[in-house]
This record gives structure tokens, C-alpha cells and sequence, in this order.
């Protein structure tokens, strides 16, 4: 920012970084504030509600199938197996968040680069990197991830990636479009005719202007990304050995018309967890959205 | 042994029901005459490869197998065994020698007599390509004397073969259709089986339907009295229940959910019932792969089986559906050794038993690691066992297959530390039992055979003996003797009786309920 000369008289709004005055403008999204507590009170439960409760969720606690507010000693009742239905919620969230996240940032990792180079470089990288992006988009993504991860043995690692792989498609498109239009514009110009290299242009010169959009699809694919987990956990190809809510669901979905508690309960918490980063994902796209700053 | 049987006088095929044939049923079903027509519509969860038993064990192809073929003999539900495609038999004194005497009037669907020729065409195409290879490898040759008479010529005696020449172990196939030289594992006309039973191929789509009909000229007069038999294909338990509750499906046959069993039961359209799985034995065990460093110790085999609760997983998961299993032989066969060492929970001397085996507990408290790999439906015993093993220091990991092909490669290619699995006894246990516990069948790339690389001297010689020993009583010592060793030893530790059970709507007349239950014929069966 260019030095201002002593005592003039500046607007508040227009002294703020905007950084700042999108944060200003997301708190003024009670949805947004909203999902910011729901999301920070279902990590600090998962981080912290494990050693506190200190129940092993493979542990069988009770009887097979106890019904919730039954026994005080499984508050949620317990699942097919006898395993503490609570446990399983509080040490669930872990792995169901860690894969959200970390299946997210793959998703961005791999969509930036590709989209980068394609908006950047135009003509046959963007040619060929194109065709390579339709040809992962009309694929079904939960089928392509459910291959992925029937091939090789199913860990958290190999389903963050899995998810990563078959979802990084519309990422990329998103980050050529704005590429497309930032190198046009004289700032990028001005750098070129500087003589800043291409990676130079590329990375700090064009992402932290393209960033703001890539943020917003970022966070609502970490809500996508637990949908897929739990998918495919769901179809049981979750990781057995990690509690996680999907496996929840996945291994007592043959019960469901029995115990209606075992599913529903760790059904409800990916419910809110999705539900929250969406309403945050909203509302960052409101804060940073320029052209609605103004509303 | 030496059994005669009389072909029964066509008097008692009029007289009313199957009754007459020896197939009172144990429900007290035999007040009404049955009525014929109607279409019986079984749901099963299962897709069949193919059609044809003769090269294919197993539910799927044997439930719609043992309507589309008949089989020389056929077992009511008191282990006896009755005429079926041969009106009559003799067992030689010697057991060297067993002559049937076939029915004039069969014929094959395509409208061809069924002959000894096809009797003796179709053992050695059994013997060939079936999965059980003890159920006909004694027999040496087949004698085609006329084309009514099969003598069957053995090399050694064979307690088990009445048994083999039942309901889905020994499909009479036509030589004229199968015997063309092609493969008759990958034939076509496993697809489009022609065979003589009550009931002849229509349809079969691959994971929704198989449509069978009436064979108007069955050799059974009158027989059968449903019109059409539809299976109805879906994976999905839950959907084969409201099917069931909704009267879309009349049978359903091996479902062991107790939960849903338990819902079904209070349904006053429907019946429930544990009868017709006696031949079929099936038991769920603990596999050890023996080669493993840790598992291939008898000490830490045995601790394992003092961690797990058989009792947990009859009273607890399968709601007192279930019952123990004590060894290798069913408990409802009358081999079994009803006074094997037990394994009753003892957590402290599982613990103990680990100590002295050289395994003491590390600073996190685990012993050591070992993967657990489970057929699907057995998945809720393997959650059970991962944190059961965790109380005596076992850090079990789960793997959990994403088909039951890929479960099956685990196992066969012997890439397993230990597994769940339910194996069938089949009757006898020269076919369902030695195939487990003998050296000679361990053969990589089989599954169900002796995956656990078992070898025990003295087993391989107590079964060979009982495989030819023809006095039941001097059978049932050396299968106690060989039930004595396997207990102790424990290639496998047998934790339960899958719960199988058959659930049929009230309208169902004559429910399959003999030893083969729904994979014997239906021609019985009838809609109210």
C-alpha cells in the first residue's frame, strides 16, 4: 500500500486489509458464525473428547443392540456388536475430519496445479491438460474412488487420495478460468515486462488474486469429501481398523431396521459437520465476493 | 451295510400327499391336500455362476440345481434315504459295489430317456470337475449292463456314497447335451441346464431372476404341483425381508440375521424355522494359517480360543439363535463328539498361556499384531473377536474383503493370518470334513481346502480309515479318535452352528424341510 500523506482524512472501511474486512464481512453472516461454532465445537469434541472419555470405541460395552437412555453406563446405546455407540461418535470425528481435510487439500493441490497450468500456459498444455480433466470428469467419481480403493487395501491414506483423484476435476476448471483472466490484466503485464519468471508470475503474482473463489470451492469440497468417506464406508470399503462415523453407518446399516440409534447418531453428526462447513463455505463466498460487499 | 428298497407301488403316489413317499413333515403340514398350480417366488441373496451342480458346489447353483436335475437317490429329513431317479439299489456286501435300478419313464427335458449311459456319464464328469473330490474318487468305473441297470464299481469302501448320489452332490446331466467334448466347467449349456428333475430351465438373468416351470412329464406322476418356481436375486437382506413381510416372496432360505429372524418370527404370515440344514452342517471357525511364526504355535492357538466367548456369540450376537460348535463335525450329525475339550472363556489362562509361549505383553500392552479377514456375512463375529483378542493383549486388525472373490484369493493363495469362514460338512464327513483337516489337500489356489497347511501324521491315517470303514460303530471310535487330536491341536477353532434358517410364508404346502432342505426337490411343495 502507498504511504498516505500525514493527517488526511481516510475512510475507516478503506484502511482495512481485506483480509480483514472479509473477516468484517463474515461475521456479519450469522449462517456463517453459526457454522464457524458448530465446526469448532465438533473439532474440539474430536480432539479432546477421546482422552476424556476414555472408552476405547472398538470396546464392547454392553449388550448387543442396548437402546439409547437404557443403561447410563452407554448413554447412545450400543451397536450390533455390544460397542459403545458414544464412543464411537466422540472418537469417530477424528478420522471422519482428517479425511474431509486432508482429501480437500488434495483435491486443491492437484486441481490448482493442473488448472494453473492450463489457464497459464494456454494453448496445447491447456489442450492436453483439458482433455485429461474431461476425460476424470465424466468418470463417476464415487465409482472411480471406490475402484481406487478396492485395488489396493483400504486405509485412510489411500481414501483421502482416492477422493483427491476422483474429485480434483472441477478445481481445476475453476483455477484456469481465473488464471485465464488474471494474466490478461496489466498487473500480470507488468510483471512479465519486468522480466518475472513464469513460476514467479504464477505464484505470487496471479494465485493470491485467483485464491478467493479457490477457498470457497476448497471448503465445500472438505463437506463433499466427508460425504465420500462416509460413502464409501457406507459400502464398506471404509477402513475397518479407524473408527469413523461412515463405518458407523457402514457397519450397521443392515440393522437399521432393528436399531434405529446405531446409524442415526453418528448419521446425525456428519449431517452437522457438512452442514457447517458449508454454511462457513457460504459464507466466505459472500465475504469475499467483491461485487457483494456492498449489500 | 446292505440296503434293499422296493420301488413303492404307484397306490401310494395317488394317495394323497407326500406322506405316502416318506416325507411326513415334521410340522404337521400333512392335513390339507395339496393343490396344484401357482407360482412359488423364493428370494435368495445369491448370484449362481451357473445352473449346473454336476461342476459347481455350493448354495446359489444347488437350491435351482436340485429342481432342474434329478439324482439317483434323495434323503427325507431322518437321514433315510429314498427312491428318486433310481426306483431301487443294492449296496454289495463288500461295499465294492453299488447296482441302481433306474426308473423306465424318466426323461430329460429335450424329451430324451434319461439311461445308465447319463448315470455314468455324469459320475465321471462329478468326479472330475466337482470341488468335492472324495465324494466319487473311489469309484473305479461305472457298469452300463442295460440301459436301466448302473452298477457302480468301487475300489475301496465308501460309507459316504449313498449320501454323494443325493440331492445337488450328483446331478444325473444328459450325455447327449453335456458329453460333446467342450469344457463342462465353462459349458454353455450351464447356463441353459436340460436335466430330468420336476422342473425345466426358462430364464435366468444374472442377478435378478431365475425362472423354472413345471416338467409336464416328470417321472414322478402328478408331481410337481407348482407351476412355476421364481428366485429372485437381491443382495440386499433387508429388501428379501420386507419382501417376505409384504408376501412379494413365500421361502427364504440360509438367513442367519437374528435380528431380522427375530422380527420375522413375529409375523403371524410367516414361519421360521431351523429345519433342512442337517446335511448341510455348516460351521463358522477361527482359521489359523499355520505357517504363521506366532499362529503356528498349538499354545497360542489354544489361548485364542480360551479369549473367545462362544457363548457371547450365541446368547449375545446371534440372540440364542446359534449353538456352539464343538470340532469339525456338526453337532446335529450323529459322528460328532458331543464331549470335546470345550475352551470355556478363561481370560487369565489365555494370558498365562501367551506368557509362557514367549509373547509377554509390551509397554503398550500388546503381544503382537495379527490381521483378521472375515467372509462378509460372518463381518459382526470379526468386530466382535478385534476387541475380544485386545483383552488377552492381540492386536487384531481387520480386513475386511470388498467382495467374496477377493476374500477368497486372501484365503486360497494361504496370504491370511487368520480368517472367519463357514465351511459345510455335506452330509458325511469324507466329503465335508477330511477336505480341511488332511495333508493331502493342501493345494494352494483351492479354496476351502486345507488353507491352515494342517498335517498331522495320525490324522491323515484316522481319516483314511474312516473313509473306508463301514461299520458305523467302529466309524463313529475313529472319528471320535480323530476328534480327540483336532480339538487339541486346533487347525481351526470352531466357534458356532451358522444359525441358518428358513423363513416361508403360512400359504407354503410341504416346506422343503428334509436333510437338503431347499437344495433338495420341491416337486412336494405346494401354494394353499
Amino acid at each position: 500500500m502507498a504511504e498516505r500523506p500525514a493527517g488526511a482524512e481516510i475512510p475507516v472501511a478503506t484502511a482495512e486489509s481485506p483480509a480483514r474486512e472479509a473477516w468484517r464481512m463474515f461475521l456479519r453472516n450469522r449462517s456463517a458464525i453459526l457454522g464457524l461454532v458448530l465446526l469448532a465445537a465438533i473439532v474440539l469434541i474430536s480432539l479432546f473428547g477421546p482422552p476424556l472419555y476414555g472408552v476405547d470405541p472398538f470396546k464392547i460395552k454392553g449388550a448387543p443392540f442396548t437402546p439409547p437412555g437404557v443403561d447410563p453406563n452407554v448413554p447412545l446405546g450400543t451397536d450390533h456388536v455390544g460397542r459403545d455407540i458414544l464412543a464411537g461418535m466422540i472418537g469417530g470425528g477424528r478420522a471422519t475430519l482428517a479425511v474431509g481435510a486432508s482429501a480437500a487439500l488434495m483435491t486443491v493441490a492437484i486441481g490448482l496445479l493442473v488448472g494453473a497450468m492450463a489457464g497459464y500456459y494456454g494453448g496445447l498444455v491447456d489442450e492436453i491438460l483439458m482433455r485429461i480433466t474431461e476425460f476424470f470428469q465424466v468418470l463417476p467419481s464415487l465409482i472411480l474412488a471406490m475402484v481406487l480403493v478396492a485395488l489396493f487395501t483400504p486405509s485412510l491414506y489411500m481414501i483421502a487420495i482416492a477422493i483427491g483423484v476422483a474429485s480434483w476435476q472441477s478445481t481445476a476448471r475453476l483455477a484456469r478460468a481465473e488464471f485465464l483472466r488474471l494474466k490478461e490484466l496489466e498487473f500480470v503485464k507488468a510483471g512479465r515486462t519486468i522480466g518475472a519468471t513464469d513460476k514467479r508470475l504464477i505464484w505470487v503474482v496471479i494465485l493470491p488474486n485467483a485464491l478467493p473463489p479457490l477457498i470457497v470451492s476448497a471448503t465445500l469440497i472438505v463437506g463433499v469429501a466427508i460425504l465420500f468417506e462416509a460413502g464409501l464406508s457406507f459400502l464398506g470399503l471404509g477402513d475397518p481398523n479407524i473408527m469413523s462415523w461412515g463405518l458407523m453407518i457402514g457397519s450397521s446399516r443392515e440393522y437399521i431396521f432393528d436399531s434405529w440409534w446405531s446409524a442415526t447418531f453418528p448419521g446425525a453428526a456428519i449431517f452437522l459437520s457438512v452442514l457447517s462447513v458449508s454454511l462457513i463455505g457460504d459464507g466466505l463466498n459472500d465475504a469475499l465476493n467483491p461485487k457483494l460487499r456492498e449489500r | 451295510m446292505s440296503v434293499i428298497r422296493k420301488s413303492f407301488a404307484p397306490t401310494a403316489i395317488k394317495a394323497t400327499i407326500g406322506a405316502g413317499l416318506g416325507f411326513a413333515l415334521a410340522t404337521g403340514a400333512v392335513a390339507d391336500t395339496p393343490k396344484k398350480g401357482g407360482t412359488l417366488v423364493i428370494g435368495s441373496p445369491q448370484t449362481p455362476r451357473h445352473l449346473n451342480p454336476a461342476v459347481q458346489s455350493g448354495v446359489a447353483t444347488g437350491m435351482p440345481g436340485s429342481q432342474i436335475f434329478a439324482t439317483p437317490l434323495r434323503f427325507d429329513e431322518n437321514w433315510n434315504p429314498q427312491p428318486y431317479l433310481a426306483e431301487s439299489w443294492k449296496v454289495s456286501a463288500d461295499g465294492l459295489s453299488v447296482t441302481l435300478n433306474l426308473r423306465k419313464n424318466a426323461k430329460f427335458h429335450d424329451g430324451k430317456p434319461v439311461t445308465s449311459e447319463d448315470v455314468a456319464f455324469s459320475i465321471d464328469t462329478i468326479k472330475k470337475n466337482h470341488p468335492f473330490k472324495t465324494m466319487f474318487s473311489p469309484v473305479a468305473k461305472v457298469d452300463t449292463p442295460d440301459p436301466h441297470t448302473a452298477i457302480l464299481r468301487l475300489s475301496k469302501p465308501h460309507p459316504a456314497i449313498l449320501l454323494a448320489m443325493s440331492s445337488s452332490l450328483c446331478a444325473i446331466i444328459p450325455k447327449h447335451v453335456y458329453g460333446d467334448g467342450k469344457d463342462a466347467k465353462r459349458h454353455p449349456m450351464n447356463l441353459k441346464p436340460v436335466g430330468s428333475g420336476p422342473f425345466r430351465f426358462v430364464e435366468y438373468v444374472k442377478g435378478q431372476h431365475i425362472i423354472l416351470e413345471r416338467d409336464p412329464n416328470f417321472f414322478l406322476k402328478g408331481k410337481p404341483y407348482l407351476d412355476k418356481i421364481i428366485y429372485k436375486i437381491n443382495k440386499n437382506s433387508n429388501s428379501l425381508a420386507l419382501g417376505l413381510e409384504r408376501g412379494d416372496i413365500h421361502l427364504r432360505a440360509f438367513n442367519t440375521k437374528s435380528r431380522e429372524l427375530g422380527r420375522l418370527k413375529k409375523n403371524k404370515n410367516l414361519v421360521v424355522t431351523a429345519q433342512g440344514y442337517a446335511a448341510i452342517g455348516p460351521i463358522a471357525w477361527l482359521a489359523f494359517n499355520l505357517k504363521h511364526p506366532i499362529l503356528g504355535k498349538k499354545a497360542v492357538r489354544q489361548a485364542i480360543a480360551y479369549a473367545v466367548d462362544r457363548k457371547f456369540i450365541n446368547e449375545a450376537l446371534h440372540s440364542g439363535l446359534s449353538k456352539p460348535a464343538l470340532g469339525p463335525i456338526a453337532m446335529g450329525n450323529p459322528l460328532a463328539d458331543q464331549n470335546a475339550k470345550r475352551y470355556d472363556l478363561d481370560l487369565g489362562k489365555a494370558n498365562k498361556m501367551l506368557d509362557a509361549a514367549g509373547y509377554p505383553r509390551k509397554d503398550g500392552g500388546t503381544r503382537f499384531q495379527v490381521t483378521l479377514d472375515t467372509l462378509l456375512s460372518q463381518r459382526d463375529v470379526a468386530e466382535y473377536l478385534k476387541p475380544q483378542l485386545k483383552k488377552v493383549g492381540i492386536d487384531v486388525k481387520l480386513r475386511i474383503p470388498p467382495d467374496f472373490p477377493t476374500w477368497a484369493n486372501w484365503v486360497k493363495s494361504h496370504e491370511f493370518d487368520m480368517t472367519v469362514d463357514v465351511v459345510f460338512n455335506w452330509g458325511d464327513p469324507v466329503i465335508g470334513v477330511h477336505r480341511t483337516y488332511v495333508t493331502s489337500n493342501i493345494r494352494k489356489g483351492v479354496i476351502w481346502s486345507n488353507t491352515q497347511s494342517y498335517s498331522n501324521a495320525k490324522v491323515d491315517a484316522l481319516l483314511e480309515k474312516a473313509g473306508v470303514e463301514l461299520d458305523p460303530a467302529k466309524r463313529k471310535q475313529i472319528y471320535l479318535e480323530f476328534q480327540k487330536i483336532v480339538t487339541d491341536e486346533l487347525p481351526v477353532y470352531w466357534m458356532y452352528g451358522l444359525p441358518y434358517h428358513t423363513i416361508y410364508n403360512k400359504k407354503v404346502g410341504n416346506p422343503p424341510l428334509t436333510i437338503w432342505g431347499t437344495m433338495g426337490p420341491m416337486d412336494n411343495v405346494y401354494l394353499k
